[in-house]
């Protein structure tokens, strides 16, 4: 920065270096559903290694049986990660305007009782 | 100067309803642009899509010539874009000094931002440690403008600086924007009461459901048309 710049200038400068993201207001929706897909397909690819397991006397396929029931503990694992995150942010805004909206009613209020005494 | 802030053919809505048809507004370095119009014309949308807060369907955010549509908010206060909403959005319960301390987030220390807030507005000194809910509404105001002054704003967004103030209050408010602006600062301002802003204003549009409807110089002529279009007996 030169000392002869100004805000202005600044401003032209700092927004020209500024990554813009593609809009992305969907993204979080996105998360959220794939996190719910995930946590659903668990259960499902477990079920699916018991079946195919108790289906068999193939060791073979029963190790394949074993991995795939793994695999859908990750995914009910990576899931549910993805699903907290992303309903509690959601959850947690909301509470916060909550929050910040009851404050400013109580305020409104603390001058008229005021007034009344 | 080109505009610091330039909004091209913006239109906006909340859910089915349609807020801004296709607004066109630009705002340089040091200027005061009144953004005029009645209740529900869509001043607020106006700034919260200047400030990236609500999206655009359609048209561009051009901050510094660069194209903004879509950039995240954050991102956009960081570079310096300063919304001071309705209503003020200090905290009620916490102190001046308190509020003030909630803009150390960004970067700078507690004195500097004290020192900034109190030379310009000597009153909140005097209030320091009072709950910012128990000042009046003029002071809270001034509160909420030195919280903005505070991130070091290039430009500058205000919606009804006026709401629910005396008329000495807000022409001493306005004076201080004034001021703001002659440091460089590109100032938005949106107000429903018109004779409050275009003392001070170098540009002004009225915005009447969504649409321009009248820009140009505030002098008489402007003045003289305003209750038309407020009350849409013109066009």
């Amino acid at each position: 920065m030169t000392s002869t710049e100004t805000r202005a200038d600044r401003f032209v400068r700092e927004l020209a270096e500024l990554k813009i993201a593609d809009p992305a207001a969907g993204r979080s929706a996105l998360w959220l559903r794939l996190g719910a897909v995930l946590m659903a397909v668990g259960p499902v690819l477990g079920a699916a290694a018991y079946f195919m397991s108790h289906g068999t006397t193939d060791p073979l396929a029963q190790r394949d049986a074993l991995a795939l029931g793994l695999a859908g503990v990750c995914a009910s694992v990576v899931g549910s990660a993805l699903f907290l995150r992303y309903s509690l942010t959601g959850f947690l805004r909301f509470w916060m305007a909550r929050q910040s909206y009851d404050l400013s009613v109580l305020a409104d209020r603390l001058p008229e009782k005021e007034k009344l005494q | 100067m080109s505009a610091l802030l330039e909004l091209r053919g913006v239109r906006a809505s909340y859910g089915g309803i349609t807020a801004l048809h296709g607004v066109d507004l630009s705002v340089s370095a040091g200027q005061v642009v009144a953004l005029l119009g009645p209740n529900g014309a869509g001043k607020t949308t106006t700034l919260k899509v200047a400030a990236g807060v609500h999206p655009a369907d359609s048209g561009r955010l051009l901050l510094g010539g660069r194209d903004v549509s879509g950039a995240n908010p954050r991102d956009l206060a960081r570079a310096g874009v300063c919304l001071i909403p309705e209503g003020r959005g200090v905290f009620p319960n916490l102190s001046v000094r308190d509020n003030l301390l909630m803009m150390t987030f960004t970067g700078r220390g507690r004195e500097e931002i004290e020192e900034i807030a109190f030379a310009r507005f000597p009153v909140l000194a005097e209030r320091a440690s009072q709950a910012a809910g128990t000042m009046s509404g003029g002071e809270q105001q001034m509160l909420a403008l030195a919280r903005g002054l505070a991130t070091d704003p290039a430009v500058l967004l205000l919606d009804e600086l006026s709401m629910g103030l005396a008329p000495l209050v807000v022409a001493e408010l306005y004076e201080q924007v004034a001021e703001i602006a002659r440091q460089g600062v590109a100032v938005l301002v949106v107000e429903q009461f018109a004779a409050a802003v275009l003392d001070i204003a170098d540009h002004a549009a009225v915005l009447v459901r969504g649409r321009v409807e009248r820009r140009g110089d505030p002098d008489a002529g402007l003045r003289a048309e305003l209750s038309d279009l407020y009350l849409g007996s013109a066009r």
